[in-house]
């Protein structure tokens, strides 16, 4: 590798460093405080460089890759498996955009293995970009399923040329991309087990097997079994026809009784996540009732450890929440009978998260408490889905709950300030025009407000990777799917009782005033009652986001009173022309201003009160 | 049926004599037209009171002396009937004038009540907007009402004015060539819209077609069709099903029977009402459907220009049951022959279609254009079978897209075979979408040209040889898709030599002129030194000597020439990221090209901007 890609690698492993919030180990609230700060002007320093790193040494090197010797191209390919190796990942979005580069010189070039190779690892590179945007409508994230598909699908076309192509790693990257085909969501289960099925075959015949002994055909072999047996076990549709469920049966054979077995063998209980497949599977196939499943759950949930945080237990204390809740989602007469023990759960869920330790490695905590945020089933008396999605914020998301804090306290004060000049300015929202008294009319507003800054940016739990490890500018393919969190948001709070006001400023807050711009097109301004308010979530979201130093963007934050000039000349455009009449008047930008800090400072404060009383990792 | 005597005695006057005596009056004498006249024989009247006898006529009585009186019958009796057929002709003319001046008091209060309508929409958005002139969003929702609202009032006059014209005999028919394909496509362009508002299923099938190339009045026969689908529609609940159908019949005297049949679901007419249909200001009214707009006048239009035309109309209906219009008309044949296109026989052409009835339709036109089709359902299955193609070296000369496939969007295929099988290979795209609609979405993803529905067969084959370039036989696909660009100039600015080669030599195979700067001072100096409009295309790289293509870019925008804000600038450069497509377009660059350049990218930029038809600016 060259010096520039071991130091890009450096700096974004240190970045991820930086930005983790650790525990404040006896520090007290401003020393603490300082070096977050601190922490955060390095991170911003060190995407600089890297954003350096990339437009004086990469770029000029893309410019001009078809003039680039074998050599080079060879540091190229190492430099991104570094970034990307499948296992491991610093850098995917970058990954992607060097191997397309790398895909467009084998196709120019005519190189055939190299082509075969470049759409293996682009197909790669996709799957793992797409299996990150998670708790979004099929129709939201198939454009990037389908981009890994077709790399994939590519690839394996060359499988009718099996014997003529000679070299094992070329075959090798050929069967790959075929068992790959199958990965991801597909429209129907039946769908999948079809190209699964297809696969098996071909792995299993030996003509493949002779012509290429030198493939690891067992383990393929086990993998697709395994994809066939995992994926199946979480499908929303139970449409299946007799075959599929032999098929998905003789996987779960191969893949379950084994791991089952070798557990029993060693006298030890079987894995929770197997078990669970196990028991679900069965239910797909109508072995097995969903009241049995729901009591093999229940039995597995009570079973696990709270204070295992191994992969597995945080699978049975987290994941397992939210498999339980999206059988009561899906058949909300079931909940009344379990609504107690729905309760516990949840608080033992919280509880677990909250003595978890803080290290670095909670990431996989978050992907598994995730999961219950999709599925969380609200009940009366029980935990409030807004306070569950707070705490998982506050933990896993801090710059989201610290931003999201502060536009917050900044939209209460500016609907102060607007309601003390027309009382009546957000009448069009049917739960405030029904409160008539002045001084409650003001509390319930800005009660709004609060919460409406406070999840308007939820839907980034949906694609996190994107905000939290990408130390540099994104690229329009990764821009692509962050702008998925306002639908991801929506689809979040508009389900639940507590917090369905909110969606339409999850939605709407990146909508352009005048509809000429901005997204996504499900939201209507126009027919939006709560169009108002989502107006000033959108003006506080962006003056916050311009304000404050970003990694994303070369660490330059604007400076506030830049932002509000900035503001105020989109106008009629991006903003209201109602809200940026009131940016005019000094005394209400330094409100605001004081309102931003406030919230970030609050937001701190209640991180580091979290962190202190949180376990050593 | 017999004529009585009465009326076989038509006017003539009968006379008898008769005697005043003491027993009461009697016949003395009775002439023939007397007998005639009465119907009875002369010794039937002798012996007959002669009041009883002469009932019914007319009797003129003469006294010859005291004793005799001379009876002059008429058929006073025949007068009396013309008066009664006066009469009863003037109370049918005033019954019908009656009617008709209610059907025009209905029109008037109709129209009165029509135009009030838009008139008030229109007065009270204007007020509207007015009072809310400094709310961008709100004026431009009013502006778009009053939009609609205008549209609407200008049909209403339109309407009468063609009423008018037509009674009075003004209207005379044009006699112009035209194509059903294009008449068909337009109709379908304008009532597709209005048909999905409603959530209409509007289904437009082509039976047998005899001659395409016709000679008509294409506006009076839009309006024809247009007038009825737009009945159908208005008249069809939402969501309810309008099929519209062409075929053609052989004619007499160089001519063909185009019939046009329109059958809806909607809510029917009354028998009594299909009378009075073509009649001038009839609308049918139904409680169901609380406020059908439009004059009344549609049909009786249609009735007239069909009958203008020499064809015939009928109309089958049934209440609640929907309504079925059949035209027929007569149409001179355009007696210009037309070539048949240069097709490249016996070559394969790819379908992708996921639907059975559209895929045979497409796959009979081209073997009737001497092709072999070859059809594939799946994005997956049609990319698997291209990679095996090309890898064997038979790749087809085309790929035809159609409007469903089974796994994904036509579109994310179009964007990898794009990839796949290079610059030169054609992708067609058969849809029925406005092209307008789905124009830059499709061909950022690779399409070369779209083909309309309702399909026809020239259409589909011309435009497959322009793309195949007349094709020789067997063609493969790879060559001279580029078009001609000859005449067209573009600069090229780019440092690196090799690029400078590589650009030049890509740009050059489509004939347009390349003028090369190696940096961006030099590019500034050839433009400024250039005739105005010499460059119509830049292509700009940005890292380079001296000056890079930002500056470039900014200094050419501000040269003192009207076209140096009009010329279109395209970044090309490695710098992908969202911030760098931002500054490109904040230095003046109009959009952004990738390194390393994607060929097709580049020649659908040159297809875009240079075509004849290219919007410029």
């Amino acid at each position: 590798m060259r010096p520039y890609q071991e130091e890009y690698i450096a700096n974004l492993r240190q970045v991820a460093a930086l930005v983790w919030r650790g525990r404040p180990d006896g520090m007290g609230f401003e020393e603490y405080a300082a070096q977050i700060r601190e922490n955060e002007a390095r991170a911003a320093q060190l995407t600089r460089r890297n954003m350096e790193l990339l437009r004086g040494e990469l770029f000029p090197m893309l410019d001009n890759l078809f003039d680039a010797g074998d050599g080079e191209l060879g540091e190229l390919e190492e430099f991104s498996l570094k970034l990307f190796n499948g296992r491991t990942e610093l850098d995917v979005g970058l990954f992607c955009q060097i191997r397309q580069a790398l895909l467009s010189v084998a196709r120019q070039k005519n190189d055939r293995a190299a082509m075969i190779r470049e759409l293996y690892w682009l197909g790669m590179g996709r799957n793992n970009m797409s299996s990150k945007l998670v708790g979004l409508e099929l129709v939201d994230v198939e454009k990037f399923i389908n981009r890994m598909r077709l790399c994939f699908t590519e690839a394996a076309a060359y499988l009718k040329f099996f014997d003529v192509i000679k070299d094992t790693e070329t075959r090798g990257y050929i069967v790959r991309s075929r068992a790959n085909i199958s990965l991801g969501q597909f429209k129907a289960p039946h769908e999948k087990i079809r190209r699964v099925k297809s696969t098996l075959q071909i792995l299993q015949d030996k003509g493949y097997q002779e012509l290429e002994p030198g493939l690891p055909w067992e383990r393929f072999i086990y993998l697709t079994h395994q994809n066939m047996a995992s994926s199946i076990s979480y499908s929303k549709e139970r449409v299946m026809t007799a075959q599929d469920m032999a098929d998905i049966m003789e996987s779960v054979y191969i893949v379950h009784h084994r791991q089952i077995r070798e557990a029993e063998e060693q006298g030890k209980q079987p894995p929770a996540k197997t078990m669970f497949s196990y028991y679900a599977i069965e239910y797909y196939c109508g072995i097995s009732g969903l009241d049995q499943l729901l009591g093999q759950l229940e039995e597995l949930l009570d079973a696990a450890d709270p204070e295992d945080y191994s992969p597995d237990g945080m699978y049975a204390m987290g994941s397992l929440p939210a498999f339980y809740s999206q059988y009561l989602q899906q058949y909300p007469e079931l909940v009344p009978p379990r609504r107690e023990y729905l309760q516990r759960l949840y608080r033992r869920t919280l509880d677990y998260m909250d003595a978890s330790p803080w290290d670095p490695g909670e990431g996989k905590l978050f992907l598994c408490l995730r999961q219950l945020a999709y599925t969380f089933v609200e009940t009366e008396g029980g935990i409030p889905y807004g306070e569950f999605l707070q705490k998982l914020l506050l933990r896993f998301a801090t710059e989201v709950y610290f931003h999201s804090q502060a536009v917050g306290e900044a939209a209460k004060e500016f609907c102060g300030v607007i309601l003390g000049e027309d009382p009546e300015f957000f009448d069009d929202i049917d739960f405030i025009r029904a409160v008539r008294d002045p001084g409650e009319k003001r509390r319930v507003v800005e009660d709004y407000a609060i919460g409406c800054g406070i999840f308007h940016d939820v839907g980034k739990i949906s694609v996190i990777e994107l905000y939290s490890r990408t130390a540099r500018q994104w690229f329009e393919e990764e821009e692509e799917m962050a702008r998925l969190h306002v639908v991801a948001g929506e689809a979040l709070l508009s389900p639940r009782p507590s917090t369905s006001r909110y969606a339409p400023a999850a939605l709407g807050h990146h909508a352009w005033y005048d509809g000429s711009r901005g997204y996504p097109d499900a939201y209507r301004r126009l027919e939006c009652p709560a169009r108002q308010i989502v107006d000033v979530i959108g003006l506080m979201d962006w003056l916050e986001a311009a304000t404050n130093a970003d990694r994303r963007y070369d660490g330059t934050g604007e400076s506030f009173e830049d932002a509000v000039k900035a503001a105020i000349g989109l106008e009629g455009k991006r903003f209201s022309p109602l809200l940026t009449a009131r940016l005019r008047d000094a005394a209400t930008v330094e409100r605001i201003r004081e309102a931003f800090a406030q919230g970030r400072g609050k937001a701190l404060q209640g991180m580091y009160d979290a962190a202190c009383q949180a376990p050593m990792g | 049926m017999g004529q009585t005597g009465r009326e076989a005695a038509g006017r003539g006057k009968g006379h008898l004599v008769i005697e005043l005596g003491g027993d009461g009056p009697r016949v003395l004498f009775a002439d023939g037209a007397a007998r005639a006249l009465t119907g009875l024989t002369l010794e039937q009247l002798l012996a007959a009171e002669p009041e009883q006898a002469a009932r019914g006529l007319t009797v003129e009585v003469e006294e010859l002396d005291a004793g005799h009186e001379l009876w002059v019958l008429d058929s006073g009796g025949g007068r009396q009937e013309e008066l009664t057929q006066v009469n009863a002709a003037l109370e049918a003319a005033l019954r019908e004038a009656e009617e008709a001046n209610q059907a025009k008091s209905r029109f008037l209060s109709n129209m009165s009540h029509d135009i009030r309508t838009p008139m008030n929409a229109i007065v009270g958005m204007t007020g509207i907007g007015l009072a809310h002139i400094d709310e961008k969003a709100r004026v431009q929702d009013c502006l778009n009402k009053i939009k609609t609202a205008s549209a609407h009032l200008m049909n209403l006059v339109n309407d009468v004015l063609d009423m008018s014209r037509i009674d009075s005999g003004r209207m005379t028919l044009s006699e112009e060539e035209l194509t059903l394909p294009d008449l068909i496509h337009d109709v379908a362009v304008m009532m597709r819209p209005q048909a999905a508002e409603k959530g209409q299923s509007l289904a437009l099938e082509i039976g047998e077609i005899l001659e395409e190339n016709l000679v008509g009045d294409p506006l009076r026969l839009r309006q024809i069709m247009v007038n009825i689908i737009n009945n159908a529609v208005k008249y069809t609940p939402d969501g309810g099903e309008i099929r519209v159908s062409f075929a053609q019949r052989p004619g007499e005297g160089g001519k063909v029977w185009l019939d046009f049949s329109c059958r809806d679901n909607g809510i029917g007419m009354s028998e009594e009402f299909l009378g009075r249909i073509f009649q001038p200001f009839e609308r049918v009214r139904n409680t169901t459907i609380s406020r059908i707009e439009g004059t009344g006048l549609g049909m009786s239009i249609v009735k007239r220009l069909v009958d203008n035309m020499g064809g015939v109309i009928s109309v089958e209906s049934a209440e609640g049951k929907g309504s079925l219009f059949l035209v027929s008309l007569p149409i001179p044949v355009s007696p210009q022959r037309r070539r048949g296109p240069a097709l490249p026989t016996g070559a394969a052409v790819l379908v992708a279609e996921g639907r059975d009835g559209p895929a045979g339709r497409i796959m009979e036109f081209l073997r009737q254009g001497g092709l072999e089709p070859v059809r594939m359902a799946s994005g997956l299955a049609a990319v698997t079978w291209l990679t095996e193609a090309q890898y064997e070296g038979r790749m087809p000369c085309a790929l035809l897209l159609g409007q469903e496939l089974a796994d994904m969007p036509v579109l994310d295929v179009a964007a990898h075979v794009r990839q796949l099988a290079g610059r030169g290979f054609p992708i067609l795209l058969v849809s029925e979408e406005d092209w307008a609609q789905v124009e830059y979405r499709a061909t950022r993803a690779g399409v070369n040209a779209f083909v309309p529905c309702p399909l026809f067969r020239s259409r589909l084959l011309d435009t497959l040889s322009a793309l195949t370039a007349g094709g020789g036989e067997g063609r493969q696909a790879g060559s001279g898709l580029e078009g001609d660009f000859s005449g067209h100039r573009v600069l090229l600015v780019e440092d690196n030599e090799l690029n400078q080669e590589i650009a030049t030599e890509l740009l050059s195979m489509t004939g347009v002129q390349v003028e090369v700067a190696d940096d961006g001072a030099q590019a500034v100096e050839l433009f400024r030194n250039s005739p105005e409009g010499w460059y119509e295309l830049v292509f700009m790289d940005i890292q380079m000597p001296v000056m890079d293509g930002y500056e470039a870019a900014r200094r050419i925008r501000s040269l003192p020439r009207t076209d140096a804000g009009r010329v279109w600038i395209v970044a090309m450069t490695a710098n992908a990221f969202v911030e760098d497509v931002r500054r490109s377009r904040q230095a003046g660059m109009d959009e952004h090209l990738s390194k390393p350049v994607d060929v097709d990218r580049l020649y659908e930029i040159l297809r875009r901007r240079l075509a004849p038809d290219a919007a410029q600016g």
